[in-house]
């Protein structure tokens, strides 16, 4: 469910680009110090997104130069642990790890034994992010339950799978800080935004293999086609992203501005209309680490 | 607060530089771009400050520059356009005019939670039962059941105004508000292949 969000790179300034990327390598050396080198495989953009908006409402970004595994030779500017880079690495780790368990509900054979296997190397991480963040952990793992029940009943309705998934998101900010209204808001449509744009994007795979689509069963697909119906999808989709700007606006902002807005109102919407047309793949699809 | 600081804008700029500021803060903030959205309080205090720093800018100004005084009235340049949710009493009649004022004012009040649970409880769903329906579905951000329910609501009653408002402004992308998302068209998609060539070709040398 996650690798949707991401910047268009064309539209950055250089230093915001740098200043995004600086915050995924600052995220990642979090993640690592914190919970270990093996959680830093599973990072995605989606929580570099989460560290960017929390951090947005404090004035200043300090960063530091490091080397890493993937970059062992030449440095790279990376911003310093802040409260914002340590929650949503916390939520991170602990989003992966749920997410993992339900690989191993649901597929079967090898890919099921990879699953255990990789669980096992990231089970002293999690325990830690849960003590670090318990009650988005509990949470996490009711909204969880709730969406496999769902889906067990083949329930025919976007709105209340994206509902579920959406909760998550809103559980995953901060709840003690004073603006968790409006970052819950906030990330409460994002989280119906990626549940809905997953289902779009797994349609033809969830065709071949039979599991629950909720797009499929919304508009009783025979075939994996969203053609007559994107429009619609568009639509719905783009009310979610314009809810979350107008949550977003409301923060007091002091810096990333350009970049948060680039993603709300150009990445977001060019990832919507690539995986409504099916060129979402051929432009990187959701496991390419980047940018479109 | 600085006034200036709250349009965003240097205090040496221009009376025309103030007023595109405000235009452009008051189109993000208007209140129709949170009509029935639970954060429409937030927007309101926001809309207010920008109102408030507007007039005294201006009023600053036309005083020849002297100290800004307090107790400026705002200007409310900007008025809620009033469509989407009205929320007004609509005068029901039959059985289950009781139920109805009360979810009406639940929404007003924000409770949706107990809009729910009283329609919940209708049994016999008419066209006015969709359309409220619609309404707490839009209000808890699940646009696809509030889309199918105003669409229900028209087809039941075709000469509703009120219905046919709604579903209006929860179809047309002018109810998307201050937010402006920019989607390439597919003309686009055969450009950037092009420039890929384009790359590769310098890649390989070739000055094309």
């Amino acid at each position: 469910m996650f690798g949707f969000i991401r910047p268009l790179k064309s539209e950055l300034k250089v230093r915001e680009w740098e200043r995004f990327q600086s915050v995924y390598c600052g995220l990642c050396h979090t993640i690592r110090s914190r919970y270990g080198i093996a959680q830093t495989l599973l990072l995605s953009y989606d929580c570099t997104y989460l560290a960017l908006v929390l951090d947005s409402t404090s004035a200043g970004c300090e960063t530091c130069r490091r080397r890493c595994i993937t970059h062992p030779f030449r440095r790279r500017t990376c911003a310093h642990e802040s409260d914002g880079i340590r929650h949503a690495a916390a939520v991170s780790v602990i989003l992966n790890w749920h997410k993992l368990q339900d690989t191993i509900d649901d597929e079967k054979g090898w890919k099921r034994l990879g699953a255990k296997l990789l669980r096992l190397l990231l089970r002293r991480g999690y325990r830690k992010a849960q003590r670090d963040n318990p009650e988005f952990d509990r949470a996490a793992a009711e909204q969880l339950r709730t969406l496999s029940r769902i889906q067990d009943e083949q329930t025919a309705s976007l709105d209340i799978p994206a509902d579920t998934f959406a909760g998550l998101l809103r559980a995953a900010v901060p709840q003690e800080r004073e603006d968790a209204r409006i970052l819950g808001e906030m990330f409460y449509h994002t989280g119906r935004w990626i549940y809905l744009i997953d289902a779009c994007d797994d349609l033809a795979d969830d065709f071949a293999s039979g599991s629950y689509n909720p797009v499929r069963l919304r508009f009783s697909l025979t075939q994996p086609d969203l053609t007559p119906w994107k429009q619609g999808l568009n639509h719905t989709l783009l009310q979610s992203l314009a809810a979350s700007y107008h949550a977003y606006i409301l923060l007091d902002r002091k810096k990333d501005g350009g970049i948060i807005e680039n993603i709300l109102c150009q990445g977001l919407p060019e990832v919507t209309r690539q995986v409504l047309n099916g060129t979402f793949d051929q432009n990187g699809g959701k496991n390419r680490h980047g940018s479109i | 607060m600085d006034p200036y600081k709250i349009l965003d804008i240097s205090p040496n700029a221009t009376d025309d530089e103030v007023k595109s500021a405000y235009r452009e803060l008051a189109r993000k903030y208007h209140p129709d771009n949170y009509v029935n959205n639970p954060l429409a309080d937030l927007a309101q205090e926001k809309m207010q400050q920008i109102n408030e720093a507007y007039d005294a800018i201006m009023k600053e100004r036309k005083s020849g520059g002297s100290a800004r005084s307090g107790g400026y009235q705002s200007s409310g340049g900007y008025q809620s356009g009033g469509y989407g949710y009205a929320g007004q009493s609509a005068g029901y009649r039959g059985a289950n005019a009781n139920i109805y004022n009360q979810v009406r004012n639940a929404i007003n009040v924000g409770n949706i939670g107990m809009a729910e649970g009283l329609l919940d409880r209708v049994s016999d769903r008419d066209a006015e039962w969709h359309y409220l329906r619609a309404n707490v579905c839009y209000r808890k951000g699940w646009f696809d059941e509030a889309m199918q329910e105003i669409n229900q609501a028209c087809g039941m009653e075709p000469n509703n105004y009120e219905y046919q408002r709604t579903k209006q402004v929860l179809s047309q992308s002018a109810q998307y508000g201050g937010y402006r998302p920019t989607q390439g068209n597919d003309a686009m998609d055969c450009c950037a292949q092009l420039l890929c060539l384009n790359c590769l070709c310098d890649c390989m040398g070739g000055g094309c």
